[in-house]
């Protein structure tokens, strides 16, 4: 129901709505209290690993507790769950982690090691037969184990040096043995009355598609121990109220009708500002938004032609049109916050003489006085899919299509809704450029965008030959994920980043924010490592 | 009796035209239940996992067996499960059904009311300008896009004047600012036909014999005119059912209301095949109901229609045909 209606003349026709009249009170953080949380789209599943969809991850994050925490700010991983960090052997094959023994599921059930076992072997290895993927995050898992009632071990068949960070994200988030033997649709909306986790929230009630209630669990007491907040969060609880119209949202946040929304439009954020409206914005800790150039198709196949492509777009411009300075330019592949994170901040001027002479040489050359080029008959003629849930990427890239039309390139933008730009991304001869982005915490979120193993964004396997276009990225990629030790995996990331910006296969654009707006009423709201909100800290002023 | 068998039989040849049409709809879109739900990128599913997921589903089916499922499904009256969150289809219906019938009721009432009072107004106002400017109101109605309404209504009434919640409205709050939203579509063709249907019906031979006998103009709107012009008007009110479901799905998606149009939106959105055959279905089997309760209610309005050999004439005809009616056999001659 995207109709285009310019949000800023409906938020001007609410400017004489009652005014927030809160002021910081300073006191302690209040117990009590209903938060209401606006979201643009409804859960689809709250099986933690495919918790990565905004609307499930804001959930899944707030119900479930992970064995190890990550900080947001430092990426440092501190002890939750399990008592302490992982004893990893040498080759990152084998992790034993000693667990706490005091924690309870909200359908009473202890936590134990064997249901911690339950929980991962299910996470890591997923289950055909219910219709349950395994998590992107978690690869070469074999299988753990017991040792005794506090201690669990996890064995994997190759390095998986990632899989310490992987247990701290909600794609890890614990479940009772009941609720990991549902299926698929177990877990679907209108069944989440079911899912029984030990997060300091539990799911009190359900409408399909419009509404979700979280309670706050009274006996919560296993907060991550270096945290100086412990016991039970402050809210009494949290309304989830799915709204898809924006104009809806940002009126209902402007009036005090809700407390928060996601998902903050950059025009807007200036005159919410004005409006008293807190604007929150949190990193997601990943590969950068930007755009992913298929290098197997034939027009691209061409190293000076993806160079004529990246030089020709003037990224400052865009950001400087559409952005504000929540959104900044991205300066790497990866966020500057990112685990192996490295500079290429001088890879991508823009330079249209030189994007021009690039073409010229590879033999695309403007004949019969036409804009676009054109090689023995062939027009340069490309597609690229509008990233939906991705800020402004319609926008982004109608001033893609200017700078590329300049240099003779001819953009088209492909229409159509999620499900429609979803699957048409599976095809090298529907979509030639690839906007997208995405956020882990870890040195492996650059596998998770570039395997063939996982999202595969630059279609670099071959699905009929399964063979790869590229076989040295995917094998650059592999070491990322298998190389046993801190300082070896940053290096591992750092060829895979040289590699991809010396092909010219991305052009990133920014480091993409989550923006949410609270009214001032609202006091500690966090956001986890890839920006989902974390609301045990969060607190009403009176 | 056999007349209403007849229209029995007719209503389940247009429910199966109307099931079979829109498989073949769903058949063509691209995409399907599946893929919408998990070759979402945000999954970080490979194509070879989305495949197995196909498979396991039978989603890779042809469109014809898919067909032939759901067909025997829904002759047995099991709708099958949604894809997107794989409840049973009946009970996702089940629970979005009572609001949107309430949404629907409410709002259909209150539009028959306005276009009363519009077309009133418009035809026996007292002076010119005010009948003009009423006889003008049906094509104002109808020109506003419904989504831009509500969007508006929101703002102004719940946003700015803080008078009712959008967000956590009570039962009967809920339903002021949807069906508000509703009355426009709905109310627009009704008054619309009314006010012609009443011109025309006082300017036949019958109400100036009524007028010259004495009948004050009040008098003659309750007994003579209001009877012969409804005729037409619930006919419209018939076909505007079409306009209520369509309503349902944007007001119900623009005010965050849980119901049968907000399934649908989901459904669309997410490729939900089952959701969407039932909905259809459901759809119109509601518009033949409604249709064929409006033509059972003919014979009750008029009674020229109430002779046992004459066959009631179907509703499509009788849009604005008071003037063909025969004049010798009014009943209003006092």
């Amino acid at each position: 129901m995207g109709l285009g209606l310019g949000a800023g003349s409906l938020l001007a026709l609410s400017a004489c709505a009652a005014e927030e009249t809160d002021v910081a009170t300073g006191g302690p953080p209040r117990t009590g209290g209903t938060l209401v949380y606006f979201e643009p789209q409804t859960f689809t599943t709250l099986f933690p690993p495919q918790a990565g969809f905004y609307p499930n991850g804001g959930i899944v994050n707030n119900i479930t507790d992970r064995l190890l925490y990550q900080d947001a700010e430092t990426l440092e991983l501190h002890p939750w769950i399990a008592v302490e960090l992982p004893e990893v052997n040498d080759d990152a094959t084998r992790f034993t982690f000693r667990i706490r023994r005091d924690v309870t599921y909200s359908d009473g059930s202890p936590l134990t090691a064997a249901n911690v076992v339950k929980n991962l072997d299910l996470y890591g290895l997923g289950d055909k037969s219910r219709q349950l993927p395994p998590s992107e995050q978690i690869s070469n898992y074999e299988r753990g184990e017991v040792l005794d009632e506090e201690t669990v071990r996890f064995h994997f068949s190759a390095p998986a040096p990632g899989f310490v960070q992987a247990v701290s994200t909600m794609n890890a988030g614990l479940l009772s043995d009941a609720s990991l033997d549902l299926d698929s649709t177990g877990y679907g909306p209108g069944q989440s009355g079911r899912i029984a986790a030990s997060g300091p929230f539990v799911i009190d009630a359900e409408e399909i598609g419009t509404r979700l209630t979280l309670r706050v669990r009274e006996d919560y007491d296993w907060a991550p121990p270096h945290f100086e907040h412990q016991g039970r969060a402050y809210l009494d609880g949290i309304d989830y109220v799915v709204n898809n119209e924006y104009s809806v949202r940002i009126g209902a946040l402007v009036s005090g009708q809700a407390d928060g929304v996601r998902e903050i439009e950059s025009p807007d954020e200036p005159r919410l500002r004005e409006r008293g409206v807190q604007l929150h914005a949190a990193g997601t800790n990943g590969v950068n938004n930007g755009l992913n150039l298929r290098f197997r198709h034939e027009l691209l196949q061409d190293l000076r032609v993806r160079r004529a492509i990246i030089a020709a777009i003037d990224r400052e411009s865009i950001m400087r049109k559409l952005f504000t300075e929540n959104y900044p330019l991205a300066t790497g592949v990866l966020a500057e916050s990112a685990a192996g994170y490295k500079d290429f901040g001088d890879a991508w001027p823009h330079d249209p003489d030189r994007s021009e002479r690039l073409l010229d040489e590879a033999g695309w050359t403007r004949e019969g006085g036409s804009g676009i080029r054109s090689k023995d008959g062939e027009r340069l003629s490309l597609r690229v899919n509008t990233a939906i849930p991705q800020p402004r990427s319609r926008e982004v890239m109608s001033l893609v299509q200017q700078d590329l039309l300049r240099v003779g390139v001819d953009l088209q933008i492909n229409e159509g809704d999620y499900a429609t730009q979803n699957l048409d991304a599976e095809y090298l001869d529907r979509i030639q450029l690839y906007h997208s982005m995405v956020g882990r915490a870890d040195y492996d979120v650059l596998k998770s965008q570039y395997s063939g193993e996982n999202r595969d964004v630059l279609l670099n396997l071959d699905e009929e030959t399964q063979e790869y276009g590229d076989p040295e990225l995917e094998e650059l990629l592999g070491r990322i994920a298998a190389e046993p030790t801190e300082d070896r995996r940053e290096a591992a990331s750092w060829a895979a980043q040289d590699h991809l910006v010396e092909n010219a296969y991305v052009l990133p654009f920014f480091e993409e924010p989550q923006v949410f707006g609270f009214r001032e009423r609202v006091r500690g709201f966090r956001t986890e490592a890839v920006a989902r909100p974390q609301f045990y800290d969060t607190w009403l002023a009176e | 009796m056999r007349y209403i068998a007849l229209r029995i039989g007719q209503a389940a040849l247009v429910l199966f035209i109307a099931f079979t049409v829109a498989s073949l709809l769903l058949a063509i879109l691209p995409g399907d239940g599946v893929m919408a739900r998990y070759a979402n990128p945000e999954l970080g599913l490979s194509s070879a996992e989305i495949e197995g997921i196909r498979a396991d589903s039978g989603a890779d089916e042809p469109w014809y067996v898919q067909y032939w499922i759901a067909l025997t499904g829904f002759l047995r009256g099991d709708f099958g499960y949604s894809v997107q969150s794989g409840a049973a289809v009946s009970d996702l219906i089940g629970t979005a059904l009572p609001s949107t019938l309430a949404l629907a009721a409410t709002a259909f009432i209150a539009a028959a009311l306005a276009a009363v009072v519009i077309a009133v107004l418009a035809t026996y106002g007292r002076a010119r300008w005010l009948r003009r400017v009423f006889d003008s109101v049906p094509s104002v109605f109808i020109s506003v896009p419904v989504f831009w309404f509500g969007i508006i209504l929101a703002q102004v009434f719940s946003f700015q004047l803080g008078w009712v919640s959008v967000v956590d409205p009570g039962p009967v709050e809920s339903l002021i600012l949807p069906a508000a939203t509703l009355v426009l579509p709905i109310s627009a063709p009704i008054a619309q036909v009314l006010i012609r249907s009443i011109d025309e019906v006082r300017a036949q031979p019958f109400v100036r014999v009524s007028q010259a006998k004495g009948a004050r103009p009040g008098w003659l709107l309750v007994h003579s005119v209001t009877r012969n012009a409804a005729l037409p008007a619930l006919t419209i009110a018939g076909l505007v059912f079409g306009e209520l479901v369509g309503g349902a799905v944007v007001t119900e998606t623009v005010f965050g209301r849980a119901g049968i149009g907000q399934l649908t939106a989901q459904a669309v959105s997410s490729r939900d095949n089952p959701v969407l055959l039932a909905v259809v279905v459901l759809a119109t089997l509601g518009y033949v109901i409604i249709n064929l309760v409006v033509d059972l209610l003919y014979p009750v309005i008029d009674v020229r229609l109430r002779s046992g050999r004459a066959k009631p004439i179907p509703a499509s005809r009788r849009i604005g045909d008071v003037d063909a009616a025969p004049r010798n056999r009014q009943e209003v001659a006092s």
